[in-house]
């Protein structure tokens, strides 16, 4: 920060562009054009790790990718192009599917869930009361390590026969025996995995909650309006902004779920294709059965699918999303 | 603050990296002038990486050291990693240009890397730097490719049928004689179920896994695949070999659930099932698996007992990437794995038992190693002559095959089905 344009009006953004008007304050001092080309080379130079990182790990493979996706490729000899051929297989490929199936299943039951226990806990949270630091962290601790292989391997023992979930709902009379080896009870498990992370959306609702002006509880209050309707007519048009966020967020990454269905599956999408997620099905094309190629044009038609997905929901988000200010 | 990149500095930097990338994605790749020794006073360093566990490592660990006092001036680099990772590590490396100088290699992918001439071709130092009239000729062809020798094996092994004498005793049975028909082996694995009362079972259905479906095959006088590489045998056939394990199932072999549930163990490494079926250099793992401290094995049911339906498989192999910058060096790193005395007894029966008949006498095998190896012998009637290497993508049809034969032990599909994804799957893969 330069003192000297710290006063002025139009000290940012259109400053750098060129042909600015010559009352621009920058401009006036000293040697002002080397002085921008300077700023400018070391705002590239800061940003340098970035770009190398956009360019050589995320850009170029990405197009690579693309390319591939129209090719039969399987590492070994090169790609060789064939058009839609990998798009016309997908479509009747009975695994692909079903693996879209179990994916979309997990996204819409378990993204709801989580986000309803999110907020449930948050909203708990919200109450000023003693030891809540302690709880807020506590409940967070999950997201910060549920992705991690070692979860996902206790997660597997816990569902086992006589790990804790089977010898605690015998307690209840409820013999389920293991659920890693039952096709039907992989699916609650996995979604299970998932809510018991939520806490990086809860912080982000925590936050939300914190923003809602006590007057308006107090004049629902005034009104007779009991907790219910204040959740119902206050805290969700209030939240809603930040509900959208975390829906948008946590539905894409539910999309992208591989890491826990990888070691609960044993790396085979088992039993019978319980686990075999969307890009599990991807890796296993890519890395087990080589077929780059096919790999390849699975993940675009993904990154296409969930795009779409965004975007309708950007466009519902018109009727349901409340923002400050709105004159609705 | 920053200002916004003008789209020359922009494409500059792009045009720059593109550069970059392309230039580090070039790797070298030179073949080596065949035959020959190494230049004692060149200053070497091999890459060398195998597949396996620690127990492993210690002893390849040994061997490198013996290796490195012997010749000086070669340093030769190990790493290791479980099989699946390998694997994907490899065809990474395939892709880029820089596979290790020297692998363990596994028979299933030879002709997958041989074919597309990752493989350093050994013929020329046969008798010059390589000793290889110490390995028998069956066995040896097993790392031959059209007439070029890519992979040396380690040592070879059987299809087997493992038994626990720790279960058979808490079901308090019997031990199965080995070799009979398929239906009296079915009738024993029944009878060790019910003698148990359920708690621990005869056997896992046999039906989940390849080999037994090619042992079968064989015992009809044909392979998995014809020497052109295409599949021998016809959906119904498969969906009839899935079938006729139902009653099995029913009431014999442990529960498909059970299995998934001890993964990555098997049943019988679980000390869950009394008997199974699997390559005869398990031993070894099984031994950790179980923590027995003994096993049996005996010879699998057959249809026909005058039949020679077994083979005798490389357990392990050895080759040479081709793009190695130092071909002797590699080769003498082989000689001294697969010849040495010094590396048999290292080794013992643990890559199989010792190809070369050099490394088997340092080997001096006893308890359970010297077991696989009577047993091997003992079957010696039974073994023919092996399949065609495996085709391309072999490693997978196999994977699918256990997946499928899985989900049809869990009720999720019924073998029909399983049948026709089988014959779609292998479409595509021997298809490309």
């Amino acid at each position: 920060m330069t003192t000297g344009s710290a006063h002025a009006p139009t000290h940012t953004r259109h400053s750098a562009e060129p042909g600015t008007r010559p009352a621009d304050p920058r401009r006036t001092g000293g040697q002002p054009k080397r002085k921008g080309n300077r700023e400018n080379l070391a705002g590239y130079l800061f940003l340098s790790p970035w770009l190398l990182g956009l360019f050589a790990l995320t850009l170029g493979p990405m197009l690579f990718s693309l390319y591939l996706a129209f090719t039969d490729y399987n590492i070994f000899t090169a790609p060789e192009w064939s058009g839609l051929a990998n798009f016309e297989r997908m479509a009747g490929d009975t695994i692909f599917w079903g693996s879209v199936q179990i994916t979309l299943i997990y996204v819409l039951v378990g993204t709801p869930i989580k986000l309803a226990a999110a907020l449930g806990v948050a909203m708990l949270l919200n109450f000023k009361s003693k030891g809540t630091a302690f709880f807020r962290s506590a409940f967070y601790a999950p997201s910060l390590i549920g992705a991690s292989v070692s979860i996902a391997i206790v997660w597997r023992a816990m569902f086992s026969a006589d790990g804790p979930v089977d010898s605690g709902l015998s307690l209840f009379g409820i013999n389920l025996g293991g659920w890693v080896g039952v096709p039907a009870l992989i699916m609650p498990m996995m979604i299970l995995l998932a809510v018991w992370q939520f806490g990086a959306p809860m912080v982000i609702f925590l936050a939300g909650l914190k923003q809602i002006p006590t007057e308006l509880y107090e004049a629902a209050s005034v009104d007779g309006a009991r907790a219910w309707r204040k959740f119902l007519s206050v805290t969700l048009p209030m939240l809603s902004p930040v509900i959208f966020f975390n829906l948008l967020l946590e539905m894409i990454g539910a999309f992208q779920i591989f890491a826990s269905a990888y070691i609960i599956g044993s790396g085979t999408g088992g039993p019978a294709g319980a686990t075999n997620f969307y890009t599990v099905y991807l890796y296993t094309r890519a890395f087990t059965n080589n077929q780059m190629g096919y790999a390849s044009a699975m993940a675009w038609v993904l990154l296409i699918a969930v795009g779409i997905l965004a975007f309708i929901l950007f466009r519902t988000s018109k009727s349901w999303v409340h923002y400050g200010g709105d004159t609705k | 603050m920053f200002k916004r990149i003008s789209p020359r500095a922009g494409s500059g930097v792009a045009v720059t990296l593109a550069a970059a990338l392309m230039l580090t994605a070039c790797g070298g790749s030179g073949g080596g002038d065949a035959g020959g020794t190494p230049d004692p006073n060149e200053e070497v360093t091999l890459n060398f990486t195998w597949w396996g566990n620690e127990d492993r490592a210690e002893r390849y660990e040994k061997a490198i050291a013996l290796f490195e006092e012997e010749n000086p001036n070669i340093d030769v680099n190990g790493t290791f990693m479980d099989f699946p990772a390998y694997w994907e590590k490899r065809q990474t490396e395939a892709a880029g240009g820089g596979l290790p100088d020297v692998m363990q290699f596994d028979y299933s992918y030879l002709r997958q890397y041989g074919q597309n001439g990752l493989l350093l071709d050994l013929t020329g130092f046969e008798g010059d730097g390589l000793t290889t009239d110490s390995i028998d000729e069956t066995l040896l062809a097993t790392g031959k490719l059209e007439d070029q020798t890519l992979a040396v094996p380690t040592g070879y092994n059987a299809w087997s049928l493992f038994e626990n004498p720790a279960v058979l005793e808490q079901a308090g049975v019997e031990g199965y004689e080995g070799g009979t028909t398929w239906d009296d082996y079915d009738a024993y694995m029944a009878s060790v179920t019910e003698a148990s009362g359920g708690e621990v079972y005869g056997g896992t259905d046999y039906t989940m896994r390849i080999q037994n479906f090619e042992l079968q095959l064989r015992q009809e006088g044909r392979d998995l695949f014809t020497e052109e590489g295409e599949i021998n045998f016809t959906q119904e056939e498969l969906a009839e070999f899935w079938s006729s394990a139902e009653d099995i199932r029913e009431n014999a072999v442990i529960p498909a659930r059970q299995l998934e549930e001890v993964a990555p163990k098997s049943g019988f490494g679980a000390n869950l099932t009394a008997t199974e079926m699997t390559w005869s250099n398990f031993m070894g793992g099984y031994l950790g698996d179980t923590g027995a401290e003994d096993l049996n094995i005996v010879a699998p049911p057959t249809s026909d007992p005058s039949v020679q339906d077994l083979y005798q498989k490389p357990s392990m192999l050895h080759a040479v990437s081709a793009g190695t910058e130092h071909p002797e060096a590699a080769v003498a790193f082989i000689e001294f794995l697969i010849n040495s005395p010094e590396v048999g007894e290292i080794f013992g029966a643990t890559l199989g038992v010792p190809a070369s008949e050099t490394a088997l006498e340092g080997a001096a095998l006893e308890g359970p190693e010297l077991e696989v190896k009577e047993y091997l012998d003992s079957v010696a009637d039974r073994i023919g002559e092996p399949p065609a290497a495996p085709v391309v993508g072999y490693g997978a049809l196999e994977n699918t095959f256990l997946t499928l034969g899985t989900s049809i032990g869990l009720g999720a599909i019924t073998p029909e089905e399983a049948a026709q994804q089988f014959f779609d799957e292998a479409a595509v893969t021997l298809g490309s």
